[in-house]
């Protein structure tokens, strides 16, 4: 293995392309599925399939993954046998495709875990997978051939070929010329052109003909279209198109022929070879390059980033807004003191900075947003496993999939996800023959919604299941003593249902194969809490369930509304903050021993943070003029403060693993000159005061 | 901490010292708290820096005084006079932070005074193996650094120098840290 | 100084190669990440050894072995090809069309530093 910095490099590499991998063997077997639900055959897919683990074997290899590599290979064996047609695919050859590649994530991110799979009676599963029959008569030597592209065909290429032919549909040749600056581009848009309705078998380069700036490609093609279709499509007028033949079956070649004539004309590869036909015409170079431009423009390059460098990004963007800030007063103070020239000019450059640090820090956090499908990708590969395991039907349609977050939230995400997908299928959904029972359809399904509201981004789970029913979760809540049957009788239905969330009340701990540790609703609550989002659910008997993921965009930087509170400073996200008003002290009530506030006609529960952070100073309650109305899903609080001090932009740093155990803070922001600011977590507060008012009895460690 | 545990700990100093360091000798880094010296192998110290302004976060631990910020970075701040059971103090003008590594987090521990390095080798280092209070589960043992300077002064019966007969009081910086488990 | 290409679609597996390659003494290491690229820097640039990847998308490894035995400046350059043991008879079809010797993946920085001298010599260029 290579040492030094070039190694660490090349590793770093190795883990980034092998996780991606993973992650696109994931995405291509669902792809196999849906095709095999349906009927269809998908060669392009179980040849991807194949590509990726064969790449993932030789570098677990080389990096010294051996437990990787020993599983690849198997799968590997298993992917040539399926793309080379030895074995046909089905139900259960997916099945242990999709075992292979969940076990591939294992063992990349714990290595030395022996028991993370048992590549033993894997293997033996998949020795026992049924072989196809094979073909007796090589069709290939029904068909006018070149012998020189059959020479250059791979193993695979070739098998291609024939079962094409095979099943009936034209081979046609298509020649074109291209600027080889361009090739890959404008390759990749005749892909586009044909393929609902073609297969590419492969791509030979020829530079015979000259011209040292453009090559001569040729393709071969596969398709049921007639050629005038084809050609149609190709938009192509200055290609070559021509279907392979039959061969007449008076002058037939011997099929020995086509294995040894490739090989011996290959050896001499110079002037005997017959060269494919030149197109030496200029115009069509010409012709060639309008039509590339435009898909230049549409082609993205990606780079991969590590996500460590965008948080330094982050930090060093939000140490500029402090700056910014500071540049900010400095300039009021220039302009009250300095001649009026100096001072406007000073604050147009503060201006334009201003809106620099806008973009740059807009452009940061972009770059962090990755697409909910990636999560979504997930979730489909767990239902289809927990579905196959409790053998239910159930249907998976999500919407909103584009619908962005920041890559750390996505990330967080999964396990309460996969959790709440699970619940689903284990105690809300039916089995198929109870559904039928019920007048529901044989096929659950599962409706994954994502959206975006404001600063923040929603995500709907639901199911048409049983529901869950509030009584059975009181009974269940009393028998495991979380509540007295008084309290529990107290509970109004939506707190009923929110009796889940409660620690101690899933017993049923899944383990999920994806993360290997145990989760219940409680977790999946505190890790949605704990990244300033709120999980809501509701439930209709008989009906379904529905469970609400409110979420921040992003955690790094946002907009804060600065408070006081016996004198010292603490912050809150804007996005939070449905208004601030002041007090009159005459409009405060009391009710059932709270204080709440009417505001515009509806109750305001209200908390005196100095309360409930216990801070010192014995001075009035008169003195807290002002509200803040929070909210956070659909629960409103109102937080009594002593003053507002105006919005700025801030970056909230974690407090530090010693202090996640404090409730209602969810880190800290350096205000610049040292001065760190707390931020509330305003879903946590909420939390807490509601809850408390709820189940006074249910609280833990508090107060 | 019961017998059995204590038990454990034990044995598993020598362990411990020995796995860090091959050659015999470590270095400590002595500071003064409540006029006891303690010292901290340096490995672990980070950094040294002056009391900068200290936010209280409400509802914290006891042991903690709070978060303060360095270079950008929000840094917990604990009490080590908590931890001891020694007297809380106001801070002075020698008041000085060490940075400690604890292994997945940097946190800041106050002291009176900040004193030296000393090189201990082996000899100078005697384990601890008394059970007491919770106090001495942070201590690794002493170290007594003019070791060989009073052996020597002995060997040539001179009368040693007051500096050699000091004791560092040697803490375990993971038991130190170590974060509790909350109800 | 020995001028290398190495043509293969896995950026790990390039980033492994060189760093193999840079350990020997006197290489000058070049990249391309498909058959295209290969396309575009083979007919520009002088190489003294190839090292091509069977496996790859769109212009498969031989499609490119043959173009390259084809062209003016890299007729007779010394190629290695790396492939796997999985596709025995493509290997031997690449030796047919030109190769002057593979190597399986995956591969110690010896096994890589012994193919190397091995081709230099089957192909007739010194070391």
């Amino acid at each position: 293995m290579a040492q030094g910095k070039d190694g660490d490099r090349a590793r770093e590499e190795f883990l980034a392309e092998s996780q991606e991998l993973i992650e696109t063997l994931s995405r291509d077997l669902l792809l196999l599925d849906s095709a095999l639900k349906l009927g269809h055959r998908n060669p392009e897919t179980v040849n991807d399939l194949f590509r990726g683990v064969h790449t993932l074997k030789g570098l677990s290899g080389m990096f010294g993954f051996d437990a990787l590599g020993r599983m690849s290979h198997v799968l590997e064996d298993l992917l040539e046998n399926l793309r080379l047609g030895r074995i046909e695919m089905s139900q259960q050859v997916l099945d242990v495709l999709f075992e292979g590649v969940e076990s591939f994530q294992r063992l990349l991110s714990e290595p030395g875990d022996a028991a993370a799979c048992d590549l033993e009676s894997f293997t033996e599963r998949v020795h026992s997978l049924a072989r196809a029959k094979s073909a007796t008569h090589n069709v290939l030597s029904d068909y006018e051939l070149d012998p020189n592209m059959l020479g250059v065909l791979t193993e695979y290429e070739e098998h291609r070929l024939r079962t094409n032919l095979e099943q009936g549909l034209t081979v046609f040749r298509l020649r074109v010329r291209l600027a080889l600056d361009v090739i890959d581009t404008a390759l990749d848009q005749l892909k586009e052109r044909v393929k609902n309705f073609a297969e590419i078998i492969t791509y030979l380069p020829s530079m015979d003909g000259g011209g040292g700036d453009s090559i001569e490609i040729e393709m071969l093609l596969a398709t049921k279209k007639p050629e005038s279709e084809l050609r149609a499509a190709l938009n192509r007028p200055e290609a070559s198109l021509s279907a392979v033949l039959r061969r007449r079956l008076a002058d037939p070649q011997p099929s020995a022929a086509t294995k040894q004539s490739p090989v011996a004309q290959a050896a001499a590869p110079t002037a005997a070879t017959p060269s494919l036909p030149v197109r030496s015409d200029q115009s069509l170079v010409k012709r060639a390059t309008p039509d590339v431009e435009v898909s230049l423009r549409s082609l993205t390059s990606v780079v991969r980033v590590d996500i460590r460098k965008l948080d330094h990004l982050m930090n060093v963007v939000g140490e500029l807004g402090t700056v910014r800030a500071a540049l900010a007063r400095l300039v009021e103070r220039l302009r009250a003191g300095a001649p009026h020239a100096l001072g406007s000019e000073a604050h147009r450059i503060h201006r334009a900075f201003q809106r620099h640090l806008a973009e740059v820090q807009d452009g940061v956090l972009d770059i962090r947003m990755v697409p909910l499908s990636q999560l979504f990708d997930k979730v489909a590969v767990i239902l289809r496993q927990v579905a196959r395991e409790q053998r239910k039907e159930v249907r998976l349609v999500i919407t909103g999939a584009e619908t962005e977050v920041d890559k750390l939230i996505a990330e967080e995400l999964a396990d309460p996800m996969m959790h709440i997908v699970r619940n689903a299928v284990d105690h809300g959904i039916e089995p198929t023959d109870l559904r039928g029972q019920v007048g529901k359809s044989v096929a659950a399904t599962l409706t994954v919604n994502a959206y975006q509201k404001g600063n923040h981004v929603v995500i709907e789970l639901s199911d048409d299941g049983r529901g869950i029913d509030p009584h059975v979760i009181r009974e269940a809540a009393v028998r495991k003593g979380l509540l007295t049957e008084q309290a529990a009788g107290d509970l109004s239905r939506e707190e009923l249902l929110n009796v889940i969330f409660m620690p101690g009340f899933s017993t049923a701990r899944a383990v999920t194969d994806i993360s290997g540790r145990g989760v219940g609703m409680d977790v999946v609550k505190t890790n949605i809490t704990r990244l300033g989002g709120a999980v809501d659910i509701e439930s209709e008997i008989s009906v379904g369930t529905k469970v609400t993921i409110t979420l921040p965009i992003t955690l790094a930087i946002i907009s804060a509304l600065l408070f006081e509170v016996r004198g010292r400073l603490f912050a809150i996200p804007l996005a939070v903050v449905q208004e601030a008003l002041r007090l009159p002290g005459t409009a405060l009530r009391n009710v059932d021993g709270r204080e709440v506030v009417t505001l515009r006609g509806t109750t305001l529960p209200l908390c005196r943070l100095a309360q409930l952070f216990r801070l010192q100073d014995t001075r009035q309650a008169a003195h807290e003029n002002f509200v803040i109305v929070i909210t956070v899903g659909n629960r409103r609080l109102g937080l009594c403060v002593e003053r507002l001090c105006g919005q700025q932009d801030i970056v909230i740093k974690g407090l530090g693993r010693s202090l996640t155990q404090v409730q209602g803070i969810s880190g800290a922001t350096d205000l610049g000159d040292q001065q760190l600011v707390l931020v509330l977590d305003a879903a946590s507060i909420i939390e807490e005061v509601l809850l408390a008012r709820a189940n006074p009895l249910v609280l833990g460690a508090a107060s | 901490m019961s017998v059995g545990q204590a038990r454990a700990r034990r044995s598993d100093l020598p362990s411990r010292l020995a796995r860090v360091e091959e050659t015999g000798v470590r270095e400590f880094l002595a500071f003064v708290l409540a006029s006891e010296t303690y010292a901290l192998p340096l490995s672990c110290v980070r950094e040294i820096m002056r009391v900068p302004t200290v936010t209280a976060v409400p509802r914290a631990p006891v042991e903690v005084l709070g978060i303060i910020s360095v270079r950008g970075q929000v840094t917990t701040l604990m009490d080590l006079r908590q931890k001891l059971q020694v007297e809380p103090a106001p801070i002075g003008s020698r008041t000085r932070i060490l940075l400690v590594d604890q292994g997945d987090e940097i946190l800041g521990l106050l002291c009176d005074r900040v004193l030296q390095v000393h090189r201990l080798s082996e000899t100078e280092v005697e384990m601890a193996s008394v059970l007491g209070s919770d106090a001495s589960s942070y201590v690794m043992g002493i170290g007594r650094p003019g070791q060989r300077k009073l052996e020597a002064a002995r060997e040539a019966k001179r009368r040693p120098a007051a500096g050699d007969e000091e004791i560092l009081i040697l803490l375990d910086p993971i038991a130190l840290l170590k974060r509790q488990a909350y109800g | 100084m020995q001028r290398v290409l190495i043509i293969d679609d896995s950026s790990a597996t390039r980033a492994y190669i060189r760093a193999a390659l840079e350990s020997m003494s006197e290489m000058q290491v070049s990249e391309a990440a498909s058959g295209f690229d290969a396309l575009r820097v083979l007919p520009r640039e002088r190489f003294d050894l190839l090292i091509v990847d069977i496996n790859m998308p769109n212009i498969n490894g031989l499609e490119l072995i043959s173009f390259i035995r084809r062209s003016e400046t890299h007729r007779e350059t010394p190629l290695l090809i790396i492939s796997t043991e999985a596709s025995e008879r493509d290997r031997s079809r690449a030796m047919t069309l030109g190769a002057n010797g593979y190597l399986a993946k995956p591969f110690t920085v010896e096994a890589l530093a012994a193919a190397i001298s091995g081709v230099s010599k089957a192909s007739g260029e010194g070391a």
